[in-house]
């Protein structure tokens, strides 16, 4: 198949997936759309990177290079997330009420 | 091209090597770009949780279907920023130009239908600390959620605002032929700019427009 045509496949893909996205969120789904939407939003930049950013034909180090940088992001952000979430905040008698 | 041009640069073996390496270096910068873009989505993660209501609010005054033709205009750019390098790599002079001022353009459509949205959000009241007029339940929340739109969006537009000013830079140089099927590399790494840009759209797009639609 030639570049071009890849190309062009993966360009209409992307808009189907666009459409889906725009799609599922009409439909009452409760936090199952987050899930949706977020599910498609990764397939959608996994073509982007696979296809239009060459991984597929790239050398595993620049293969590495993306998937290091989202584990650490995945790390920090997940690390944060966890301090906010079971934190207590215990009002001092001097702060303004909440 | 100048012969000087074909050798590797000194501190490389090969012009594979060298290339190799600038591409690592684009994927190195692209990290730290993640980086920067990482604490606003954990504000975003952390409103979504604590304010979960008010963000759904908010979104649903977001512009859907202009945010959503934004969306597939980012996403033609990338097709067209693709074929650019395409081009770049097979020598294509003359369509090597033509693909990259396609991406320009559709980059400056995509930022002009940025700026009818901002103008419309401010003709509303829903720029906080500036221009906000919202009243009604959870006001603080779906301010909290303007702001990070605001954040989100504006350094999004920054980013492709210099994507942009490369990619005219390229047609520039292509224009005068400075590149050839041997040396493609600066049109694959502003490439890689470009799609990481768009990818980023990806993922603001549903989580600024498309919470909770189905009850508004």
């Amino acid at each position: 198949m030639s570049r071009v045509l890849t190309y062009v496949l993966t360009w209409i893909a992307l808009l189907v997936l666009l459409a889906l996205t725009l799609g599922s969120a009409f439909i009452p789904l409760g936090p199952w759309n987050g899930v949706v939407n977020l599910a498609i939003a990764a397939a959608k930049a996994l073509l982007i990177a696979v296809m239009f950013m060459h991984l597929r034909r790239s050398s595993a180090l620049l293969r590495l290079a993306p998937l290091i940088a989202l584990y650490t992001l995945a790390l920090l952000v997940g690390l944060s997330t966890t301090d906010y979430a079971v934190r207590h905040v215990f009002a001092a008698p001097w702060s303004s009420p909440r | 091209m100048s012969e000087a041009l074909r050798r590797p640069a000194e501190q490389f073996d090969t012009r594979s090597q060298q290339h190799e390496a600038s591409l690592f270096g684009t994927w190195a910068f692209l990290a730290t770009e993640l980086m920067f873009f990482g604490p606003l989505f954990l504000a975003y993660i952390y409103g979504r949780f604590h304010e979960g209501h008010a963000f759904a609010l908010g979104s649903q005054h977001t512009h859907l279907w202009l945010g959503s033709l934004n969306t597939a205009i980012l996403l033609t750019s990338s097709l067209a920023m693709a074929l650019s390098v395409r081009a770049a790599e097979a020598g294509e002079r003359r369509a090597l130009t033509r693909w990259l001022l396609v991406t320009a353009l559709l980059g400056v459509v995509f930022l002009l239908v940025k700026g009818l949205e901002y103008r419309e959000e401010w003709n509303e009241g829903l720029v906080p600390v500036l221009q906000f007029a919202y009243e009604g339940p959870d006001e603080a929340g779906v301010e909290f959620f303007f702001l990070l739109y605001f954040l989100m969006t504006g350094v999004h537009a920054l980013h492709l605002a210099i994507g942009i000013a490369l990619v005219l830079w390229l047609a520039v140089c292509a224009k005068r032929a400075r590149f050839e099927s041997l040396y493609s590399t600066p049109v694959e790494a502003v490439g890689l700019y470009w799609h990481f840009v768009d990818a980023l759209w990806v993922f603001l797009y549903p989580l600024l427009y498309l919470l909770e639609r189905y009850s508004a």
